[in-house]
């Protein structure tokens, strides 16, 4: 038989070991009694990853990715778009952090072909897909527009290649399927337009003015009763808003 | 069987003894030493965290250097067991060691000078009903030349008035008893009253606020801006027996206070304490020349108010009944000292709970959001808004009391 048959010794020793582990765990437990705990400075802030420079991309993949942008959120009669909001800035910096290699999903084998509905069920984490899916759009630009990269081309014609994108009808060389990398690029634009502006997107909360998205605030009891009637404060981000600085 | 046998040698020897103004050992005077060290709340200082009360072993930082509490639980060897009565009264009132060794006035006995011997045997009653429990402690931690004690014979010249507390008999009784609380067991200006060079009393100024330890205990005369001039004697009473009034919640080392000690005294009691605080004399009071209302820093602390601590605090700074503070017209916002106000800003703040309010709301901490400038707007703008009026802050002084908690979020590069 197996060296795992269960024997006397075999459940004893590990009744024992269940027993001491339990010991060990029930002491480390903590009874609050009265009122909950209360410790000073305790705060659990986000921490933006802004600095200078690049994180991820490199300049040429940054100035492409960039031009997406501009053209997936437009600047037009609304306000300003993607492009000013620092949408770019915000993906590089995504994917420099824990997002670019996916670390809090399942990224294990088999990958099989899911259902919509089963989420995203390809081994490709963001890193590959924005890094191979840049030099597949670079390749594939080249070879329609007449070695034209993508920066170079009309917004009418920047517009196409992301609509044959979309669509499934650009061939992309490589593992990454052009459909996919659109619909991460689309994802994580919408994203760093509306998100607090610490992560580096969303710049003077232009995505939240656009929409009225009061931001941060938490108190609504002089508001709540005057029906069809805008907002009047501007939006303020987590780390506040421009009129928090002393002005002059 | 030996514990059977020394019981019975000593209430053979009480027996034998001359009869005694008052039983040390009888139900009434140990009840009433244990009000007594409720009142002077014994407890907060004899205790370490974590450990046995009044078996000391407290850090107490003093501006010459650390101290330590001592054991005064029954323990013959670590703690005050082996004390006779007269050398528990010794070094309670007179800053006299069971050795001869003098005390350092980190244990408050000009306070308990002013207090009556029985009360001072009722409280060494009290103590001996207590738990005995071995813990050695060495109190003296100070530096050189401060842990030379006979230093404090010069310290005791000038700071150590031994002058009796006689009742007054132009005063009611109330208002004695109120005196005799505030001045001797509860020993109130020792956080409350600013002290000298030499860390005596200035009693020119008696508790008129001071800062101890990183907080601002504020004036608690009758000052209509920053005393208690505003505030009724229910109100007063309130306060002390529950922490927590419309105007104002106990919080940091009073809110241990009124947990530990106000909120378990008698009624009367606090009467009395509010009757005598409200006959006091308040100082001359300067009023400050208010930044004007469309100063820079007054704006930028204005919109930080709308957007931080108006939800809760309210636009006008009423805050909510017995929950969130008023700042408008408080006297601790309008303290000549900001230490406080800044303090809570950053680190946040517990309420106390007592079994009256037992909710202890708290209020988060500020310091990872707002910058050193930012902080010294808001405080700016809170004790100048609303018909406030005190003192603008600098970002330096935020910096003072930020100390190394919390990074400046500009700093931090968090903010651009």
């Amino acid at each position: 038989m197996s060296n795992y048959a269960l024997t006397r010794r075999y459940f004893l020793g590990s009744t024992t070991l269940t027993f001491l582990f339990g010991g060990v765990t029930a002491a480390g437990a903590r009874t609050i009694s009265g009122q909950p705990p209360w410790t000073a400075f305790t705060a659990n802030p986000p921490t933006p990853e802004l600095g200078n420079g690049l994180l991820f991309f490199i300049p040429s993949e940054f100035n492409t990715v960039d031009a997406i942008v501009a053209r997936l959120i437009p600047a037009d009669e609304l306000g300003p778009g993607a492009r000013e909001a620092g949408c770019a800035t915000f993906i590089d910096r995504q994917l420099a952090g824990s997002f670019g290699t996916f670390q809090r999903f399942y990224m294990q084998p088999p990958f099989a072909n899911g259902t919509p509905q089963q989420g995203p069920q390809s081994a490709n984490i963001p890193h590959v897909i924005y890094r191979t899916g840049l030099a597949a759009l670079d390749a594939y630009c080249r070879a329609t527009y007449a070695g034209k990269a993508f920066i170079a081309l009309e917004a009418a014609q920047q517009d196409a290649v992301l609509q044959a994108m979309e669509k499934g009808q650009a061939k992309f060389e490589g593992a990454v399927p052009a459909q996919q990398f659109f619909a991460m690029l689309l994802q994580n634009t919408r994203e760093g337009f509306f998100a607090d502006p610490l992560y580096g997107g969303n710049r003077d909360m232009i995505g939240w003015k656009l929409v009225g998205f009061p931001g941060t605030r938490y108190d609504y009891r002089d508001h709540v009763s005057k029906h069809n009637q805008p907002y009047p404060l501007p939006p303020v981000s987590i780390f506040g808003r421009p009129d928090w600085q002393v002005k002059g | 069987m030996m514990r059977a046998v020394a019981t019975a040698a000593l209430a053979a020897l009480s027996l034998a003894a001359p009869a005694k103004a008052t039983d040390q050992q009888s139900f009434e005077q140990v009840q009433r030493g244990r009000y007594l060290t409720t009142m002077g709340d014994c407890v907060a200082c004899h205790t370490a965290p974590g450990g046995k009360p009044f078996a000391g072993g407290l850090t107490i930082a003093t501006p010459f250097g650390n101290l330590l509490s001592p054991n005064i639980t029954p323990d013959a060897a670590t703690g005050i067991g082996a004390f006779s009565d007269d050398q528990f009264v010794n070094a309670v009132q007179n800053g006299i060691g069971s050795r001869g060794q003098r005390l350092y006035p980190a244990l408050p006995y000009p306070y308990y000078h002013k207090m009556n011997r029985t009360d001072v045997l009722a409280i060494r009653a009290y103590l001996n009903t207590l738990d005995p429990v071995s813990n050695a402690v060495e109190p003296n931690q100070l530096p050189f030349p401060f842990n030379i004690r006979m230093s404090l014979l010069f310290w005791n010249l000038i700071n150590f008035d031994r002058t009796p507390l006689t009742d007054d008999p132009d005063q009611s009784p109330q208002w004695n008893r109120g005196r005799y609380i505030v001045e001797g067991p509860a020993h109130c200006g020792a956080c409350h009253t600013p002290k000298t060079w030499l860390g005596g009393d200035d009693n020119s100024q008696a508790l008129k606020g001071a800062v101890l330890q990183g907080w601002f205990a504020p004036d608690i005369t009758p000052d209509a801006r920053k005393g208690i001039g505003g505030w009724s004697e229910d109100e007063l009473v309130a306060y002390l027996k529950t922490g927590v009034i419309a105007r104002s919640s106990a919080s940091g080392p009073m809110a241990e206070v009124v947990v530990n000690s106000t909120s378990k005294l008698a009624d009367a009691d606090l009467r009395a304490v509010a009757i005598y605080l409200k006959g006091l004399k308040p100082g001359t009071s300067q009023s400050s020349r208010p930044p004007s209302a469309d100063d820079p820093h007054m704006l930028a602390g204005k919109a930080i108010y709308k957007d931080s601590c108006a939800a809760c605090h309210r636009e006008e700074g009423d805050g909510i009944a017995n929950l969130f503070p008023r700042l408008k017209g408080s006297s601790l916002v309008q303290s000549d000292d900001p230490t406080t106000l800044i303090r809570m800003v950053l680190e946040g703040s517990r309420a106390a709970a007592t079994d009256a309010r037992p909710t202890g709301a708290a209020m988060p901490s500020f310091a990872w959001r707002f910058s050193d400038g930012q902080v010294a707007d808001l405080v700016t703008y809170i004790r100048n808004g609303w018909g406030n009026s005190a003192s603008s802050v600098s970002a330096s002084a935020v910096k003072d009391v930020r100390g190394g908690n919390g990074p400046d979020p500009v700093k931090a590069g968090q903010v651009r």
